[in-house]
């Protein structure tokens, strides 16, 4: 039942978007591909879906490395210090995404840079670090640091130790860290919205704006991609981190 | 682990490699930090500021100049004071529905087959990994006056007419439970992970009954998960924006859409980041009361 509630509506935009009419109704009066076609030939869609792209794949660079390098750092600090950086970390998560979105508007507004691809970049890395962080933290967690040691006793330098120890061991966290990142900037939406612009907008952003004007019906088609999207890379990651695991640490 | 790491450092700190890993532990940190004193500290000091200027007639920022004409321009607005009052009734309103009904949906998960729990956890996941444009957009194609519930109770003669779910607080709550129900369900999911199950068998053995070993075995394992998806639906429906305005109507205006009103309509920059920073501070004092609370009861820490 809440399974249905949480997950219906969904499915009835799926299959909205193969409808042949432009009104959403359920069932559809005719099955057709119309809209893909539609979409596909849309240049505002694949200026769009280029821009997701891009921010995803900034955020996931900056997230991950940010994010994997503190959470090694971490372990070398007393607990005070510790316990301060992971509230500066993850506090950006409990602030309302207006309000970080209004203040890097005014702030990045400043030096001009409000609707630059790293206004968006840098809102998105605000919620997909501390992510990263703490996964990447959880796998470190699960690893042996005497291993790193004997690598060490044994005359391996620090980055060589890193790449050729520490990393094969976390890497099903590295990689669940860097999903994670993509996946939050794909879908992030209320920041965006402030701090993007025509021309850096991303598929979200895009799909409220039309939302606004009228019902359209890409928006059923692009919902229904974005949803794929985001079921390929979740099952990605269930496949190679476990789905537990990967439930349990975001 | 801690024991391995203090004879590694005690090593360490007989020679030069103490300063080394110092350094090494300040150079892992300083992307992170770095970044967040860009994107996050310095901004939000900013905004204190930006809050804290002259108001204007032609709109936008009066550099340089320093009132509270913002804060009382709160205060006087009998609009904003309205708005706030619902807004916290709302995020209320919604944390415990969400708490409510994502426990029991965790519980659901926890005790089913193997299978039953990979779907509703995947169920899950991709529910939370949904961007809420398009949450949001499908739960409006779904209770909207024409929308698929509607039409399926309509033609069963269930209603006569169609229920008003949507532009309204009924859609405003529908919409919000959708955007944090996900994250209350896996905080408390990763919660009863931690529990033995056998513990609900041994309950039963000894004649509870399943409402009474959920009850009284569950229930307490759960508290501190549910406290910690309580607090996320708190801090999110406080500063809830895209669900107000996608179903909810005019009369459902909560801060963040005020907040946003002001600035991108009125351009009146002082009070917008007023009460952005209010907002702010609101939540993150629930936040810390919550956790507080969390702590001495001995739960579980972090996000």
């Amino acid at each position: 039942m809440l399974f249905a509630f949480l997950l219906a509506p969904i499915a009835v935009v799926a299959v909205t978007s193969f409808s042949t009419t432009g009104a959403v109704a359920v069932p559809p009066p005719g099955l057709s591909t119309r809209w893909y076609e539609a979409l596909l030939a849309s240049a505002r869609w694949q200026r769009a879906a280029l821009n997701s792209l891009i921010a995803a794949g900034g955020t996931t660079l900056l997230a991950t490395v940010a994010g994997t390098a503190a959470a090694l750092a971490v372990n070398g600090l007393d607990d005070r210090r510790e316990a301060v950086v992971l509230g500066l970390t993850v506090l950006p998560l409990l602030v309302p995404g207006v309000v970080l979105g209004v203040s890097l508007l005014v702030f990045l507004g400043e030096f001009g840079l409000q609707q630059t691809y790293l206004a968006v970049v840098a809102a998105h890395s605000l919620w997909a670090t501390p992510l990263a962080f703490s996964v990447v933290r959880a796998s470190l967690s699960r690893f042996d640091p005497r291993l790193r040691e004997a690598a060490l006793d044994l005359g391996a330098s620090r980055p060589r130790a890193f790449v050729e120890v520490v990393a094969p061991n976390v890497r099903s966290g590295l990689f669940a860290a860097a999903l994670i990142a993509f996946v939050v900037s794909l879908q992030e939406f209320v920041m965006t919205l402030f701090v993007s612009g025509p021309d850096t907008r991303t598929v979200p952003v895009l799909a409220w704006n039309s939302l606004r004007g009228s019902v359209d019906p890409i928006v059923s088609v692009v919902s229904t991609l974005l949803v794929v999207t985001v079921v390929l890379v979740v099952a990605v990651g269930a496949v190679v981190a476990g789905l537990e695991r990967f439930a349990t640490d975001t | 682990m801690s024991g391995v790491d203090a004879a590694g450092s005690e090593r360490r700190s007989l020679g030069l490699l103490s300063v080394d890993e110092t350094t090494r532990t300040r150079l892992l940190l300083a992307p992170l930090l770095l970044f967040d004193l860009l994107v996050f500290v310095v901004p939000m000091g900013y905004l204190v500021r930006v809050s804290l200027t002259e108001r204007s007639t032609g709109g936008a920022l009066v550099r340089g100049t320093w009132s509270v004409e913002g804060y009382r321009f709160l205060l006087d607005s009998s609009v904003v004071v309205g708005v706030f009052g619902f807004t916290m009734a709302f995020a209320v309103g919604t944390t415990l529905l969400a708490v409510a009904v994502g426990s029991l949906y965790a519980y659901a998960a926890w005790r089913g087959s193997r299978l039953t729990r990979t779907v509703l956890l995947a169920g899950v996941v991709m529910s939370m990994f949904t961007t809420l444009v398009v949450k949001l957009f499908a739960a409006l194609v779904v209770f909207s006056p024409e929308g698929v519930l509607n039409d399926v109770l309509l033609a069963g003669g269930l209603v006569g007419e169609p229920l008003s779910l949507v532009n309204n607080e009924v859609g405003l709550v529908l919409g919000q439970l959708y955007v944090v129900v996900p994250y209350v369900v896996l905080s408390v999911y990763s919660t009863l992970t931690a529990l033995d199950d056998s513990l609900v068998e041994a309950a039963a053995d000894l004649g509870a009954t399943p409402v009474r070993a959920a009850r009284e075995v569950v229930l307490p394992h759960a508290l501190p998960g549910m406290a910690v998806g309580g607090v996320i639906a708190f801090a999110w429906s406080a500063g809830a924006f895209t669900a107000p305005i996608l179903l909810g109507s005019l009369g459902e205006r909560t801060v963040a859409v005020e907040v946003n009103n002001l600035l991108q309509q009125q351009f009146d920059y002082p009070p917008a980041a007023a009460l952005a920073v209010v907002l702010t501070l609101v939540v993150l004092v629930v936040l810390a009361v919550g956790l507080y609370g969390l702590r001495r009861y001995g739960g579980a820490d972090g996000v």
